[in-house]
């Protein structure tokens, strides 16, 4: 999976979280090496923050979404923002799931097993 | 041979007897060339100022932005502060990159953002200030994880301290974890700022 | 070389997340030995006495001098015949078929060599599409080279090389191309070298840049990334005026648009990928 948010310490995490649960995980700092990357290796799933320089969260998922390749890539949202008008936001640009920081780290490992079809307590390929 | 040799065409140079671009014009490609033109010291930041929220072709705007840097001053600054509360992503980050570049003009700001009632404009202003290359950035961060309530921006702040923090913060950083305790991430990103600022090996 | 203190495990993630952040590049743990000789030197020529003194010049300089010192240290800068040649292949595979469609009949396509340096890569270029591309006889292609550096500029005028710039391009390529000199040099034939133009030009000026006319494709490789992030954007925002909509820049294998501007849109080809200016 390909995580993309501009602070390390995010990306960290998730990355801890996600190799605990048994994903290989790759990372970008914004939406445009996001995209690059995702154009250039295929990816189970994008986890997206909002707020980043160069290409945003928004941006990234709508254009995930025009691309042929990558239009059925599921995309998990994760900001920090947390009225409604986001979260409506992000399912518009292409979002599957919508979560709002901080994010625990079970809820976040669930969330992904279920998106990608890895059922709980089994290992992903 | 099909290669030819190019020769320039006439009559491209944008400095010859070309009329004045205007940034309300109807075509893009002169409302672009307008904010370029507009791109040198004591620049018209107002003029771009006003255009930036009501642009909306994506190369326009980055022009405007473009421009804006070049200009900087207290007036960009200014124009630009309100679009972080902007619903435009694109628009609130591009927002932060040009102030992040405004080192001098935005520190008479950093108390007032930091005191935001919006969390979301608190972590914005963390984002700024933490490419500010300002020897005092370290300091406003920690000085604002020490009373900050929201977690997301505290996170943020740690974040940033991560990178620029020094062995004096490391006791304060610690107490974050008891006034947010239940709160694995926040407790993750003390953990790997302290080993960060330190120098200790990470696991 | 003084002993430094070594740098801790610590030290070198935040070194390398800043690193990564700033220029694309990242640098594994693997390349530790590679990344400490260069802070190593980049230190002691600042006078740096620990690792913690040294990241605070280079997090908080107002200049970014040492950020681009320490850059160029990191990167290997040379060139030569055929190099990073996947992007040649991608252009003659992909961009020029893209651009030949939209081509008005009798009018050039124009391709950019930028930095051109001594014309190693504005020769590849030609060499690639006369060999290569089917539809060549279809177009007037205009090649420009252009660099700042006018002795570069001379050097590529008169296209003399070392057997080493020369040595991945295949003999029976180099027979048709270059005239051997005697003592290991070899000369681009007149009429390539008549069929390039050469000119100089300093990409920090948008006017410069502009009297050079416009182009469907642009290589601009290895140069941006030793430009400060204003500087980057500048020139990223110059190549725009002056590439066609539906135009293409190819950047170097290290360099990534997502550091310098979001005016161009990621295009995947087979070989490489470019960006491309939205039509």
């Amino acid at each position: 999976m390909l995580i993309v948010d501009d602070a390390a310490t995010v990306r960290l995490y998730y990355r801890q979280v996600l190799e605990t649960a048994g994903f290989a995980v790759e990372e970008a700092v914004n939406g445009m090496e996001a995209l690059e990357k995702a154009l250039s290796r295929p990816f189970d799933l994008l986890v997206v923050d909002v707020n980043m320089p160069r290409m945003d969260g928004y941006t990234l998922l709508r254009k995930v979404r025009e691309a042929p390749d990558l239009r059925a890539v599921p995309a998990v949202m994760i900001s920090t923002e947390a009225q409604a008008g986001d979260a409506r936001r992000a399912y518009e640009a292409g979002a599957n799931l919508y979560l709002v920081k901080p994010v625990r780290p079970e809820v976040l490992a669930l969330d992904v097993r279920l998106m990608t079809g890895v059922p709980p307590g089994e290992c992903p390929k | 041979m099909p290669l030819i040799r190019p020769t320039p065409p006439p009559g491209t140079d944008p400095g010859q007897a070309v009329p004045a671009a205007r940034l309300d014009a109807a075509d893009p490609t002169e409302r672009r060339r307008a904010a370029l033109d507009r791109a040198y010291p004591d620049g018209p930041a107002a003029d771009l100022c006003r255009r930036l929220p009501v642009e909306n072709e994506p190369a326009v705007r980055e022009a405007i932005l473009t421009a804006l840097m070049t200009i900087g001053g207290p007036q960009a600054v200014d124009g630009l502060l309100p679009l972080l509360r902007s619903e435009d992503a694109a628009l609130r980050n591009g927002a932060i990159e040009a102030l992040q570049k405004m080192d001098r003009d935005v520190v008479p700001h950093v108390e007032n953002l930091f005191a935001d009632p919006d969390s979301d404009v608190r972590i914005f202003a963390v984002n700024i200030v933490e490419a500010l290359r300002h020897p005092l950035a370290p300091a406003w961060l920690f000085r604002l994880v020490q009373f900050e309530r929201h977690i997301n921006v505290c996170a943020a702040a740690v974040d940033a301290l991560a990178e620029i923090g020094t062995p004096d913060m490391v006791p304060a950083l610690e107490t974050l974890t008891d006034r947010f305790p239940n709160q694995p991430f926040l407790h993750f990103a003390v953990r790997l700022a302290i080993r960060r600022i330190t120098g200790e090996a990470e696991p | 070389m003084r002993e430094t203190t070594p740098i801790s495990p610590g030290e070198f993630a935040k070194f390398q997340e800043f690193f990564y952040r700033k220029t694309g590049l990242l640098f594994t743990e693997a390349k530790r030995y590679f990344v400490d000789r260069r802070l190593a030197e980049r230190m002691q020529a600042t006078g740096s006495a620990s690792f913690r003194d040294y990241f605070t010049l280079l997090r908080f300089q107002a200049s970014g001098t040492e950020l681009q010192a320490l850059v160029n240290l990191m990167t290997v800068n040379e060139t030569y015949f055929y190099r990073e040649q996947y992007q040649f292949k991608c252009l003659v595979d992909s961009m020029l078929d893209e651009v030949a469609r939209t081509k008005k009949p009798g009018r050039p396509i124009r391709i950019w060599s930028v930095p051109c340096a001594t014309g190693e890569e504005p020769y590849t270029l030609a060499i690639h599409l006369l060999e290569h591309w089917a539809q060549v006889d279809a177009f007037e292609i205009e090649i420009l080279a252009s660099d700042i550096d006018t002795a570069a500029l001379d050097a590529a005028r008169a296209g003399i090389y070392a057997a080493r710039a020369v040595q991945y391009v295949p003999m029976t390529v180099r027979r048709r191309y270059f005239t051997e000199l005697g003592d290991d040099r070899w000369q681009i034939i007149p009429e390539l070298r008549r069929s390039i133009e050469f000119t100089r030009v300093n990409l920090h000026d948008r006017a410069e840049v502009a009297r050079n006319g416009r182009f469907d494709v642009i290589f601009c490789r290895n140069l941006l990334i030793y430009f400060d992030e204003h500087s980057r954007r500048q020139a990223a925002e110059s190549f725009f005026d002056v590439l066609y909509p539906g135009g293409f820049i190819g950047l170097g294998h290290s360099e990534s648009m997502s550091r310098i501007s979001s005016l161009f849109n990621v295009r995947r080809f087979p070989d490489a990928i470019v960006y491309q200016k939205p039509r």
